[in-house]
C-alpha cells in the first residue's frame, strides 16, 4: 500500500509537516512497496494512535456494565455491515470499543490495571475487542508476596515475583494503585502517607514503590513502573506527589525511557486542605517536570458529562459513592487488590469540577516537553475516550478554552492559573502526545511513529495543517480528529469515513521476563504455601494459558537481557 | 388542523415497537411516506402499512396541530408517542408499554388501559389515563437516578407497583389504588393516590406523596403534625430518614381508621 502526498507529522523521526509518501509492506511501513494508492494529498498523516493508559478489559468493566444499565442503552448502534451491535458511553460492550477507537485513529490500546488473578478475564475481553492491538498491565501495589519481600528486602524474590506475576497474568508492565492502600483496605482504612505502615505487613507504600522500581529495572521491562499515587483524589494531595517523585530520582532506568511513568496526574495536582478550598496545584507539578527527566505523566483529563469510575484503589471509591451519594461496587480481590466502580457525573456548575477540568489542561500546557505528558482521560475515569478530539481541541486553541472558562463558575480564576495560559499546542506537539510519547513511554518500538520497520498503522484525517489555523478554528480540529479519513492497521484498511472496513484480530503484547533459577525455587515455596492455605483456586488453575492469546507477542526482558 | 388514524389489521402476539408514532413523527409525511415508515414486529422489520390501516384527514401541519388516533386493541404495541413534544395522541382502546416514554410536550389520551413504564422520563405535557395502568407508571428505566421531570400524569383507575419511581418533578395522581412502593426514591415529585397503597416514599429524599386510602407508613418517617388539605384532615410524616430525607407523606385521617 502506497499513501501518497499526505502531509506528514512523524515527530519521533523529526518530521514536522512534511509532503511525503508512506509505504506499508508486509503490515510494515517499508522503503516501497506495491499494492493500492491511497491518495492523501491536502490531509494530515500521522502514525496510529497509542493510547497507554485505558480501562477496556476485565471484570471492573462487567461490573460497570451491571450496574449501568442506562449507561448502556446511550450509544446503542445496531448491526451493521462488518460491525455487531454496539452499547453504551463510558462503559461501551467489547466491539463498540475496537470500532470506536478505531474511528478515531487509534490502533493500539493498552488496559490499565489487571489483578493477576482476574487476567484470564481480562484477556478474554480483551481478546472480544476488534482491530486494536492491545496489552495490559499487572496489578502489584497491594500484593502479600510483594509486600513479604519487600519486607525482606529480598529484591531477588522480588523480581522473581513480577516474573512470574506478569506470565501468569499474560501482563505487560507492573501497574502500582495505591501502594498499601488496597490491602488497607481489607481492614476498612487506607494508608495516609508514603511512611504510613500496612496493617500487619510491616511495610510502607514508599518502600513498596521503591523496591518494585528496582525490580522492574533489575528485569529491564520494557515499560517502567506505572504508578497511581497514594492520597489520590484528595484535597492537597500534590505535596504526596512530588515526595514520591523524588523517591524515585535514584532509579537508573534499564532502557531508553523513564524510571517512572505517573498515570492521570490531574487526580493527584490538587491543593487546599478540603473540597472548600480546593485549588489546583498544576503549576507546581509541571514546574518540577520541567527540573526533572526522570518521569512522564498521562492527563487523566475530566470532560463534563458522564463518567465511570473504576479503580483498584477500593478506598477512594468507597469515598467518591459517600461524597456523591451514588451507586457503588466493591471488591476484595483475595491476596492480591482491592477495587471499586462508582458512576459519576462532571458537572460545569460545580467549582471542584471546574478545577478538575483546568488541572488536566494545565498539566499538558505547562509541562515544557510534550513527550513527558500523554493525552488521557484515564478512560472512563475522567471521561469516555471517545472525547479525545475535544481534549485535542482544547489544547490547540485558547480561544476553545475560553469559550469553555465563560459557562464554568467564577471561583475558577482564583483556583486556577488556566485564564492566563496562552499557549496553543501545534500539529507535531499533539502527534507526539497521542502516538509517539505514549509508544515510547510503553517501549513499544515498533509504534507511535513512521519509520521504515515501524508497524503499518496509519491514521488519515481530512484536514490540510497547512490551510488550517488550530486556534481560531477548534471545531475544524475536533470534527477531523472525531472521524478519521481512513484508518490503517497493519496495512488494512480498518475504517474508512467512520464506516468499519476490516476486522482484523489485533495482537496481544505481554513480557516474558527471565530470572535465575535459584531465585524461582526460592518464590515458588513460598507461592506454593500461599496457595494451599489462602487461595481460592490452586496454583495449576491460576496461570493464563498461551491458548487465551490468539496472537501473543512476547518481549523479551529479563536478568540475563539486563546483563 | 390533522387527524391520522391508524387501526390495526391482524391482531399480534409478538410486540411490536412503534416508536416513530408520534405527532412529531408523522405531521410532515404524506401518506406515501407513513406507509413505508419502518417498524419491527418481534425481530422482523416491517412497514406502518402492512401491519395498519392508515386514514389521513387534512394536509401536513405543525406538529402541534396534529392528532393521531388510535383505533382498536394497541396492547402490543410499544414506545407510542415516545419522545413527542408536542400535538395529541388519543387511544381509543389499550395501549402497550412505555407509551410517552421521555416525550417533553403535548398531550396523551388513553381511554382504555396503559401498560408498564407509562411516561417514564417524561419532561413535559400530560398524560390521562381512563382505565388503569401498569407498573413503573413516571418512574425511571432501569440504572436510572431521574425518572420523570416534569409534566402530568392522570390515572383514574388503579396503577401497579412502583408508581413515580425515582421522579424529580412533575405530578402524578391515581385516583384508584397503586401498589407496591409507590414513590420509591422520589427526588422532588409530587404523587397523589386516591385509594390504598402500601409502603409509600422508601428511600424518598424531596418531593411529597399524599395516599386517601389506606397505607402502611415505613419507619423511616417521622409524624410531624396534622394538616388540613381540600377539607380532608391528614397526618403529616417526613422521610425517608434512612437517607437523611426531607420528603413529605400526608395519610388522610378519615379513611386511615376505616
Amino acid at each position: 500500500m502506497i499513501i501518497k502526498g499526505g502531509v506528514v507529522y512523524d515527530p519521533a523521526n523529526g518530521v514536522l509537516g512534511e509532503e511525503m509518501d508512506i509505504c506499508i509492506d508486509a503490515g510494515a511501513v517499508a522503503e516501497a512497496a506495491g499494492g493500492p494508492t491511497i491518495d492523501a494529498r491536502g490531509m494530515l498523516v500521522l502514525p496510529g494512535g497509542v493510547d497507554a493508559h485505558s480501562h477496556i478489559a476485565g471484570p471492573k468493566l462487567n461490573a460497570g456494565r451491571i450496574m449501568r444499565p442506562d449507561d448502556g442503552r446511550i450509544g446503542t448502534e445496531p448491526r451493521r455491515g462488518l460491525c455487531r451491535p454496539c452499547t453504551g458511553y463510558t462503559v461501551p460492550n467489547s466491539s463498540a470499543i475496537g470500532y470506536r477507537y478505531a474511528r478515531m485513529g487509534y490502533t493500539t490500546v493498552f488496559e490499565a490495571a489487571t489483578p493477576i488473578i482476574e487476567s484470564r478475564h481480562t484477556h478474554e475481553e480483551l481478546e472480544a475487542i476488534p482491530i486494536l492491538d492491545k496489552g495490559a498491565l499487572t496489578l502489584f501495589g497491594s500484593n502479600w508476596t510483594v509486600m513479604e519481600c519487600v519486607g525482606e528486602k529480598d529484591l531477588p524474590k522480588l523480581s522473581a515475583y513480577v516474573a512470574w506475576g506478569l506470565r501468569a497474568s499474560r501482563g505487560y508492565g507492573v501497574k502500582i494503585v495505591n501502594p498499601g492502600g488496597g490491602e488497607a483496605w481489607g481492614f476498612g482504612s487506607n494508608v495516609k502517607g508514603l511512611h504510613d505502615p500496612v496493617p500487619e505487613f510491616n511495610v510502607t507504600p514508599a518502600e513498596i514503590i521503591h523496591e518494585l522500581a528496582r525490580a522492574n529495572e533489575r528485569l529491564c521491562l520494557p515499560h517502567s513502573i506505572h504508578l497511581h499515587f497514594n492520597n489520590l483524589g484528595k484535597p492537597g494531595n500534590y505535596s504526596t506527589a512530588i515526595e514520591t517523585l523524588d523517591l524515585l530520582k535514584d532509579i537508573v532506568p534499564s532502557r531508553d525511557r523513564q524510571a517512572v511513568h505517573v498515570t492521570h496526574m490531574q487526580f493527584s495536582a490538587y491543593g487546599g486542605t478540603g473540597w472548600r478550598d480546593f485549588e489546583s496545584k498544576a503549576p507546581e507539578i509541571a514546574d518540577y517536570y520541567n527540573k526533572n527527566d526522570h518521569a512522564t505523566m498521562d492527563m487523566g483529563q475530566i470532560i463534563f458529562g458522564s463518567a465511570t469510575t473504576m479503580t483498584a484503589d477500593g478506598p477512594l471509591e468507597y469515598a467518591n459513592a459517600r461524597l456523591l451519594h451514588q451507586k457503588w461496587s466493591n471488591h476484595d480481590i483475595e491476596l492480591e487488590e482491592s477495587s471499586g466502580v462508582v458512576p459519576l457525573v462532571y458537572i460545569r456548575g460545580s467549582p471542584v469540577n471546574a478545577v478538575q477540568w483546568a488541572i488536566g489542561l494545565e498539566l499538558a500546557l505547562l509541562t515544557e516537553d510534550p513527550w513527558k505528558v500523554l493525552l488521557t482521560t484515564d478512560n472512563p475515569n475522567g471521561g469516555p475516550f471517545v472525547k479525545y478530539p475535544e481534549v485535542i481541541a482544547l489544547l490547540m486553541s485558547h480561544k476553545r478554552r475560553e469559550e469553555e472558562m465563560a459557562k464554568l463558575p467564577e471561583l475558577l480564576s482564583k483556583r486556577s492559573v488556566i485564564g492566563s495560559i496562552e499557549r496553543e499546542l501545534g500539529w507535531g506537539e499533539i502527534a507526539v502526545m497521542t502516538r509517539a510519547a505514549p509508544a515510547h513511554v510503553l517501549g513499544l518500538k515498533e509504534k507511535g511513529h513512521l519509520g521504515v520497520g515501524a508497524d503499518g498503522d496509519v491514521s488519515i484525517y481530512e484536514i490540510d495543517p497547512r490551510e488550517v489555523d488550530p486556534g481560531s478554528d477548534p471545531a475544524l480540529v475536533e470534527r477531523a480528529f472525531t472521524q478519521a479519513k481512513y484508518t490503517i492497521k497493519a496495512g488494512e484498511v480498518v475504517s474508512r469515513d467512520g464506516e468499519i472496513a476490516g476486522i482484523p484480530q489485533g495482537r496481544t503484547f505481554w513480557t516474558d521476563a527471565n530470572v535465575p533459577e535459584e531465585d524461582m525455587a526460592r518464590l515458588m515455596a513460598s507461592l506454593k504455601e500461599k496457595f494451599e492455605k489462602y487461595y481460592s483456586i490452586q496454583m495449576s488453575n491460576y496461570m493464563v494459558q498461551e491458548a487465551y492469546l490468539s496472537r501473543p507477542v512476547a518481549v523479551r526482558a529479563g536478568v540475563e537481557v539486563a546483563q | 388542523m390533522r387527524t391520522i388514524t391508524l387501526r390495526p389489521l391482524a391482531s399480534h402476539l409478538v410486540p411490536i415497537e412503534a416508536e416513530g408514532l408520534t405527532p412529531d413523527g408523522l405531521a410532515k409525511l404524506s401518506i406515501e411516506e407513513m406507509e413505508a415508515l419502518d417498524l419491527w414486529l418481534g425481530n422482523r422489520r416491517t412497514r406502518l402499512c402492512e401491519l395498519f390501516a392508515i386514514e389521513v384527514d387534512g394536509k401536513p401541519a405543525p406538529i402541534e396541530e396534529t392528532t393521531v388516533i388510535l383505533d382498536g386493541d394497541f396492547s402490543r404495541v410499544k414506545r407510542i408517542g415516545e419522545r413527542m413534544s408536542g400535538g395529541m395522541i388519543q387511544s381509543l382502546g389499550d395501549l402497550g408499554m412505555h407509551a410517552g416514554a421521555g416525550m417533553s410536550g403535548g398531550n396523551i389520551l388513553i381511554k382504555g388501559s396503559a401498560g408498564d413504564w407509562l411516561g417514564r422520563e417524561m419532561r413535559g405535557g400530560s398524560i390521562e389515563v381512563e382505565g388503569d395502568a401498569g407498573n413503573y407508571v413516571g418512574s425511571g428505566y432501569r440504572g436510572e437516578r431521574c425518572g420523570m421531570r416534569g409534566g402530568s400524569i392522570l390515572v383514574r383507575g388503579n396503577a401497579g407497583v412502583f408508581l413515580g419511581e425515582h421522579i424529580c418533578g412533575g405530578s402524578i395522581h391515581v385516583s384508584g389504588n397503586a401498589g407496591d412502593y409507590p414513590g420509591a426514591a422520589n427526588g422532588g415529585g409530587t404523587i397523589s393516590i386516591g385509594g390504598d397503597t402500601h409502603l409509600p416514599g422508601a428511600e424518598m429524599t424531596k418531593g411529597s406523596i399524599s395516599v386517601g386510602g389506606r397505607t402502611t407508613v415505613l419507619p423511616g418517617f417521622q409524624f410531624q403534625d396534622e394538616v388540613e388539605l381540600e377539607g380532608l384532615t391528614y397526618q403529616r410524616y417526613v422521610g425517608d430518614l434512612v437517607e437523611n430525607g426531607k420528603g413529605e407523606l400526608l395519610l388522610a385521617l378519615a379513611q386511615q381508621s376505616a
